[in-house]
């Protein structure tokens, strides 16, 4: 079965070749092996943009495939991370607060401890109470079942709700645009429990490997969002082909008509919204402790609305257009917004990247979306048809 | 000393007649220590006969003195007021107010009041002042005295108010001696008089004067005092927390101090000998069971207090009583007082309510302002138009740029308005013919587009305009509020955004069901098809519709550029609220727009009246429920039934 997967669906074989690849290639050329071409910090970049394909993807399946534009992706990415963030923050603290009591005569009681970390992280948002959602925060093992359980919880209660009372397209995107604000809004908030608009921070450090160097730390999380991307995309690109795929591309192109076939549509947009949902934890999971901080501004609306653009300049409906639009768009982001593009001097006037770039992008979209309904992944075809 | 005090007590007695017979400076003479080195408790004498003579030369003596004006010559002892003329002193007489003489610096003794005479002196001058032809003078002091609320100003304010011609000052000084008069009149019965005649006045100042009376103390005893004013007894464990009611027994000294968690630590650590405190090793002490069992063998050793076992604790509680008391010891006045705050808190949540609903009604007419625009694009043809809220910012920005150049603001305002709707109406034909005319059949792929178009917008915007919020000045008229009473008052903006809402929802309706136009318009939304054979053009027909759309969202950005600061992000601040307007309202209908506000409006307000703090959980909830709402209305409020339904 699964062999004949693979040999139906030679994209998955070139992709994971491809992704392997540059996976051996940027650690053989990083920081740790002496090499030292791309530096640690690029790393890191990269590594973050293979989580970002990674919810790509997953913004795929669900757009592309199944034809609902969720507005809301962000929010599952951002809770993952809030998940694996909480475990970070308590553990690191944990240590150091450990640390600075052991000089003390009389040993600590579990609660001494307890004030010490809570009056450490939550200090800044003056309290230094628990609240109930860290209840788990110590175990490394239930924050791990957090990132996927929360997400997938969330999908499937909202999703539920949506599909049931048959709430489609454009209402659904607002609607889901909807949810990541109040999540964003919520968490904004002092009392939220979860710092307000400082975040988490000092999530780069892991516990229990502080005198690791973060060369090394960023090429395992490198390496370990490579192989998550690979994973994804052989999970996904098996939902999405075979009969229940047929459905869902059916789905997509006319529900009504899906469902006087006799297929119970909503459980099929349940179930890929929801498993969209938990794939977006996860690779939220993975991003954070690259980039060292979350906050509420993260899951704001307009990070979703970026994702969406993201497919839709890859290519919908196909898999690998959505990796080449995430990685494409965000790379290039990083490159024009950090000064790395070359200002151009018109004599009159000087166009700064920093301030035109995201006028630039906004320009591609229209174009993209207007002259290139196929995004970049159009351009495969093309290659692929033309021998013939 | 003696001779003096006589001498005041013989002039407190003496006849009016007599007293007028006197000059201001003989009066002076029997206070003369006092005058040249007044005192805080010394100066209440000369004040208070300088009062009851009635003189009229008093009031400039006053002022004079205050101003460290004052001299005495040292040859005769005479007092004179002085003007300083280089080295040289002018003096001035008292009574006549004439010039006396010009004497060196050194043949005279200053008069030096210090801070807390010369407010003495000043409250003085209040009580002359309050009778002072220049009415300027008479407001000053009555707005004095409401400052300070002394008992002393009670009887001389009192005293000014028949006399007074003005009679708006008149109901003033009634009002404050009112409040006064709660709080310091003589008898239980004037009292309770002067507090139910305050009932019926809403103002901050009243309830605090009510307070004021009602203030209260917390006490704890072993039984209840029988000369206290008790306006509450506390239970332990039902009003207050059994530690909040020990802690009031500690601080009364009733009852020993708690050993805190804390204490024990660090007295623990202080008696620590070789590896062991009290008979336990000190690595064991890492529970609070074990820190215990070694401070008890400590306090059984005698080194450290003994703990306070929670029978102790309780047995302690029961023991006493407390209360709550008012500083008031009449009982009378209390019920009294009690009874108008209540019927004044209760006129003030009835028009606290009234305000939020005016408040709701304001918040929700900018809320249908911002939405109107996108009923029209979204609701009627359909297009989702993420760069709407840019359209807004574009119209706030135009009134800015026409404030650089027009400095009136009402003439500014009045042009900025039609050209908001001529430069949004343009920019969204621009976008229909470019953009959106080639996605018709492709609804989510205009949402991306024209997100696309929005961020370009909103950062030329910023690269033009900058980062920094830019002010859009409202023209004076409508500066200030309308105030109904102490409670309710709305701000002229909110009026005239309410106004404004109004003249476009009639205008809409007008073009949408009296005019050719809209005619066509609707025809073209019902059926492209059908409206393309009758002869309507539907292309022009929908670059009309969208142009339309767009420029209210530019006038609304006028209005809403007034109120709220203009940035680059404005537009992005609004445009997730006015689709849920719509959505909440029902697509297609102007009317549903309007119910959409509405809801989300004086919801908002009252969520906000709900948790006043934390406008963020307010939008929380707000986003929360109208989730929620799409789920048992899929179609909004107002859902077009029949053949327009379909879609």
């Amino acid at each position: 079965m699964r062999r004949s997967f693979l040999i139906e669906n030679p994209s998955v074989m070139w992709f994971l070749a491809g992704l392997g690849l540059f996976t051996v290639v940027v650690t053989l050329m990083s920081e740790v092996t002496g090499v030292g071409l791309i530096s640690t910090s690029f790393v890191k970049t990269l590594g973050k943009t293979l989580c970002l394909c990674l919810i790509a993807i997953a913004m795929d399946v669900v757009w592309g495939y199944c034809g609902i534009l969720s507005l809301g992706h962000f929010a599952f990415f951002g809770i993952g991370g809030y998940a694996i963030g909480m475990w970070l923050m308590y553990a690191r603290t944990e240590i150091v607060v450990l640390e600075s009591l052991s000089g003390q005569a009389i040993p600590p009681t579990s609660q001494e401890i307890s004030d010490a970390i809570g009056n450490q992280i939550f200090g800044v948002v003056g309290s230094s109470e628990f609240p109930l959602i860290w209840a788990f925060a110590d175990s490394l093992f239930l924050q791990l079942v957090m990132v996927i359980l929360i997400p997938g919880l969330l999908a499937l209660v909202f999703g539920w709700l949506a599909f049931r009372s048959r709430v489609t397209g454009v209402y659904l995107s607002i609607l889901t645009q909807a949810m990541t604000l109040a999540l964003s809004l919520y968490l904004f908030q002092n009392d939220s429990g979860l710092r307000g608009n400082n975040g988490l921070s000092g999530l780069q450090n892991i516990p229990g490997y502080e005198g690791v160097s973060q060369a090394t730390i960023s090429i395992i999380f490198f390496i370990a969002s490579a192989i998550a991307l690979g994973a994804g995309y052989v999970f996904f690109a098996w939902v999405v082909s075979g009969k229940m795929g047929s459905v869902i591309k059916g789905i997509r192109d006319n529900e009504a008509r899906v469902r006087f076939l006799g297929y119970h549509v909503e459980s099929y947009k349940l179930f890929i919204f929801t498993i969209t949902a938990v794939v977006s934890g996860i690779a939220g999971a993975l991003y954070y402790p690259q980039a060292g901080i979350i906050n509420p501004g993260e899951i704001a609306p307009i990070a979703s609305i970026y994702l969406a653009v993201w497919v839709a300049i890859g290519g919908r409906g196909r898999l690998y257009g959505a990796v080449i639009g995430a990685a494409f768009v965000s790379l290039v982001s990083s490159w024009f917004t950090g000064g790395g593009a070359p200002n151009v001097d018109l004599g009159f006037y000087t166009i700064q990247w920093t301030d035109w770039w995201l006028i630039v992008l906004g320009l591609s979209f229209v174009a993209v979306t207007l002259f290139f309904p196929k995004g970049i992944g159009g351009l495969f075809d093309y290659l692929v048809r033309k021998p013939s | 000393m003696l001779r003096i005090f006589l001498l005041a007590l013989a002039m407190c007695l003496m006849t009016p007649a007599m007293v007028t017979a006197q000059s201001l400076q003989s009066l002076l003479q029997t206070h003369a220590e006092e005058v040249l080195k007044p005192g805080r408790r010394t100066v209440g004498v000369v004040l208070d006969d300088l009062v009851d003579s009635g003189l009229p030369q008093a009031l400039p003596f006053l002022e004079a003195w205050r101003d460290r004006a004052i001299v005495q010559r040292t040859s005769d002892g005479l007092f004179f007021r002085a003007e300083e003329t280089g080295d040289e002193v002018a003096l001035f007489d008292l009574d006549s107010g004439e010039a006396v003489a010009t004497v060196p610096e050194d043949d005279v003794t200053e008069s030096r009041p210090n801070g807390g005479v010369r407010r003495a002196i000043g409250d003085a001058l209040v009580q002359f002042q309050l009778s002072d032809p220049d009415i300027e003078r008479r407001r000053a002091a009555v707005e004095a005295i409401a400052r300070s609320m002394d008992a002393s100003q009670l009887a001389p304010l009192q005293a000014s108010i028949e006399g007074e011609p003005d009679t708006d000052l008149q109901q003033i000084k009634t009002r404050l001696a009112g409040m006064l008069g709660a709080q310091f009149s003589e008898t239980t019965e004037d009292r309770i008089a002067a507090i139910e005649a305050l009932s019926g006045d809403l103002s901050v100042d009243v309830r605090a004067v009510l307070n004021r009376i009602l203030s209260t103390d917390t006490g704890v005893a072993s039984a209840v005092p029988e000369d206290a004013n008790i306006a509450a007894i506390l239970i332990p464990g039902v009003d207050l927390t059994e530690a909040e009611a020990y802690d009031q027994l500690v601080a009364a000294e009733l009852a020993p101090p708690l050993i805190t968690a804390a204490y024990i630590r660090a007295e623990l650590e202080a008696n620590i000998e070789g590896a062991f405190v009290g008979g336990q090793p000190v690595a064991k002490l890492n529970t609070d069971a074990n820190r215990e069992i070694a401070y008890d063998a400590l306090a059984d050793a005698g080194i450290v207090p003994p703990r306070v076992t929670p029978t102790q604790q309780s047995e302690a509680l029961d023991a006493h009583v407390f209360f709550v008391s008012y500083a008031e010891p009449d009982t009378a006045i209390t019920d009294a007082a009690r009874s108008a705050l209540d019927a004044i808190e209760t006129r003030v949540g009835f028009s606290q309510a009234a305000d939020l609903g005016l408040d709701a009604l304001s918040l929700a007419s900018i809320y249908f302002l911002a939405a109107i625009g996108l009923a029209i694009t979204f609701g009627v043809m359909g297009v989702i138009n993420m760069a709407h809220g840019e359209f807004i910012m574009m119209g706030a920005y135009t009134g800015f740029v026409v404030q650089q150049f027009v400095p009136d603001y009402t003439l500014s305002i009045l042009i900025a308005l039609p050209l908001a709707f001529a430069i949004t109406f343009g920019a969204g034909v621009a976008m229909e013919r470019l953009v959106i005319r080639h996605l018709y059949h492709r609804p989510l792929e205009t949402l991306l587009a024209t997100f696309g178009i929005s961020i370009a917008l909103q950062q030329l915007a910023k690269n033009i305009f900058g980062t920094q919020a830019r002010p859009l000045t409202s023209p004076e008229w409508l500066d200030g509020a309308w105030v109904l009473n102490d409670v309710i008052a709305i701000s002229y903006i909110r009026i005239a955004i309410f106004v404004l809402a109004l003249i476009f929802l009639a205008l809409i309706l007008f073009v949408l069901k009296r005019t050719r136009l809209g005619l066509e318009v609707r025809a073209v939304t019902q059926n492209p098809g059908m409206a393309a054979s009758m002869g309507i053009n539907p292309d022009r027909i929908n670059m009309l519709t969208f142009g339309f759309g767009s420029g209210i969202a530019g006038i609304a950005g006028v209005a809403i550029g007034l109120y709220a600061k203009v940035t680059s992000e404005m537009g992005a601040d609004y445009i997730v609220q006015s689709f849920m307007t719509v959505v909440v309202g029902g697509v297609g209908n102007v009317w549903g727009t309007l119910a959409g506000a509405s809801l989300i409006g004086f919801l908002q307000k009252g969520i906000e009246w709900l948790n006043p703090s934390n406008t963020l959980a307010a939008q929380t909830y707000m986003i929360l429920f109208i989730i929620l709402f799409i789920q048992f209305r899929p179609k909004g409020i107002v859902a077009l039934k029949g053949r327009a339904a379909a879609d």
